[in-house]
């Protein structure tokens, strides 16, 4: 290697890292920012000009948050609805597509072209004779209401994903099994499900992330603090007493509450998840 | 049985025999998902369309009116604005959201150090809640010495600070400015799949044959991300177009009318004036947008693929 294609290289590299370093700091500036903010004091907060870094650095938000918001109550419940509406499409989306995988019959083709063409219908659609129907049916400002809807707003992520992951094993898996005496739902189970199970958590996280961060039904189909999610609390920042302004510090603990739970879970299955999107995304 | 025989039974009666024989248990796979999908998305989308043609409302008796709603959706200022500024919100969004994140993902596959931490940086805008990404970058807005004006001012670029939220025009680019920062990331990662399932070997020989990065990139890479980038455009467009949460978190609509988006405006009539009929046919709207932008790249993506 010449000295000159030497220090094109290395300018290249320079320049390549550079670009690099901006884009990172893009994303991730107001993240840092929400961070710190949740760490200053409340004077500090509103003083101008803002701070880049707390002087003098503080957790007393937190507590207050905690209490305001009924924080374990509300974690609780965010937890038990993304939790069990991950389960429950990642479930019944394996079945379908199980079901879709090995077998053929009626109707399918037309099925098939539902639940890949229902993504399309908007939730804003949908979520108006939603809460209509569950006004009526009792289900409005209940758990299982909002468990419901997340499934079934779920189940195509979760269908998909899997589809593409049952169909790469090999049928002859199945026909072993079968001649041994299995019938279908042992194959699925004791075959199927352990081969594939990258695609069934990666489906389970999704979707459960997917809940986790759900707005608008959250927010339409909940009224009282005993059912809301931690998403729609957002709107529920308390006001201090004793200052007239917008309390920055404050909502800034609420969105460190929000994300934080999601970090440990993101540092542990980051690459599994970034495969995942790409399979779901890619494969069809 | 000779074949007509079979033909004369009673609907009900074929239907129960053919549960009970042994392939039908593929329904006990399929059916559960497929009638829950049924019930929370075409029961409510039949009745978001039968209400459109009512009058219903939380004060009067529900009556059919024919096209009346939608005769009035279209002398509506409010909602012909509202219509435009999806457009362009959407369109803005999809396109910088797809460049940006193209050139993210030809940077992180140049080989650069640092991949688990640039993964970890780019996967938390995406999981984080749109209303959680507008409610940090309302905090940055902040007009009176907010952080972005405060950054802006030292550095010179600005002497008066910026109307990032309450001028008509800056709060629609700055609504735009943080769907990009949510989105980018995921479509990055995206094409960089597609990238990925590009053979290092067609690199070699076009490099061998003298073609420069540029043009390694025009004539290889863009032509093979080509069903990569449509699925991109088709996902995000479907998206943005029924954006609710970051203009509710940024602004709710503000200043005025400026930034309500279609699905904002649907949710003020249908949940806040409680005018159901209205509200459903201004989802229906939504909805037709929604498949025409879904069903165009759909399309293309069909037939790039032939």
């Amino acid at each position: 290697m010449t000295l000159s294609t030497r220090v094109t290289t290395s300018l290249k590299q320079t320049l390549l890292y550079c670009c690099l370093f901006i884009v990172l700091l893009f994303l991730i500036f107001p993240v840092y920012y929400m961070v710190i903010t949740s760490l200053k004091p409340p004077g500090e907060a509103y003083r101008l000009p803002p701070t880049l870094w707390p002087e003098h650095p503080t957790l007393s938000a937190y507590p207050f948050m905690f209490e305001a918001w009924g924080y374990w109550q509300t974690l609780t419940n965010t937890i038990l609805v993304a939790g069990a509406s991950a389960f429950g499409a990642t479930f019944l989306g394996g079945l379908a597509a199980y079901g879709f995988s090995r077998m053929s019959f009626m109707g399918k083709p037309l099925m098939y072209s539902f639940m890949v063409g229902s993504m399309a219908v908007p939730s804003m659609v949908i979520v108006g004779p939603i809460f209509l129907a569950y006004r009526s049916l009792q289900l409005l400002d209940t758990r299982l209401g909002l468990v419901l809807v997340f499934l079934a707003s779920g189940l195509p992520v979760a269908f998909l994903t899997l589809f593409s992951y049952f169909k790469a094993i090999p049928r002859e898996l199945d026909d072993a099994a079968s001649i041994d005496g299995c019938n279908w739902f042992s194959i699925l189970f004791r075959i199927i499900v352990p081969i594939a199970m990258p695609g069934v958590s990666v489906s389970f996280l999704l979707l459960f992330i997917a809940g986790w961060n759900e707005f608008l039904f959250a927010f339409t189909l909940t009224i009282t603090p005993a059912t809301r999610l931690l998403t729609v609390r957002l709107f529920e920042v308390p006001v201090r007493s004793d200052i007239n302004t917008i309390p920055y510090d404050l909502i800034a603990t609420g969105g460190v509450l929000i994300l934080l739970p999601l970090v440990p879970l993101l540092l542990r299955v980051q690459k599994q998840l970034v495969e995942g999107i790409l399979a779901g995304a890619v494969k069809e | 049985m000779s074949r007509s025989s079979v033909s004369r039974r009673p609907l009900l009666l074929r239907f129960v025999a053919f549960l009970s024989s042994k392939y039908s248990v593929v329904y006990l796979f399929v059916l559960p998902a497929v009638i829950i999908r049924m019930i929370f998305t075409l029961a409510p989308l039949i009745q978001t369309l039968a209400m459109s043609f009512t009058n219903k409302s939380m004060m009067n008796q529900e009556r059919f009116i024919g096209l009346k709603n939608y005769l009035d959706l279209i002398q509506d200022k409010t909602l012909i604005a509202a219509f435009f500024f999806t457009l362009v919100y959407t369109g803005a969004s999809m396109l910088v959201e797809t460049a940006l994140g193209l050139g993210i993902a030809v940077l992180l596959t140049q080989k650069l150090l640092g991949r688990w931490l640039s993964n970890f940086i780019m996967l938390l805008p995406w999981v984080m809640a749109p209303l959680l990404a507008a409610i940090v970058w309302k905090i940055m807005y902040y007009e009176d010495g907010g952080i972005l004006n405060d950054l802006f001012r030292r550095g010179g670029l600005i002497s008066e600070p910026v109307r990032w939220l309450s001028d008509a025009n800056t709060a629609r680019l700055s609504v735009i400015l943080t769907t990009v920062w949510k989105n980018v990331s995921w479509v990055a990662l995206i094409l960089m799949a597609g990238m990925g399932s590009v053979s290092p070997e067609i690199y070699e020989a076009a490099t061998v044959d003298g073609a420069n990065s540029f043009q390694r990139f025009r004539y290889i890479t863009l032509p093979l991300l080509r069903s990569s980038l449509l699925l991109v455009l088709m996902f995000r467009g479907m998206g943005e177009i029924q954006t609710f949460e970051q203009i509710t978190g940024l602004t709710r609509g503000g200043p005025g009318t400026a930034t309500q988006t279609l699905a904002v405006y649907a949710y003020r009539r249908f949940f806040q004036e409680l005018r159901y009929g209205y509200g459903s046919a201004i989802n229906v709207l939504l909805l037709v947008l929604t498949i025409a932008i879904g069903g165009f790249f759909a399309w293309r993506l069909y037939s790039a693929s032939r």
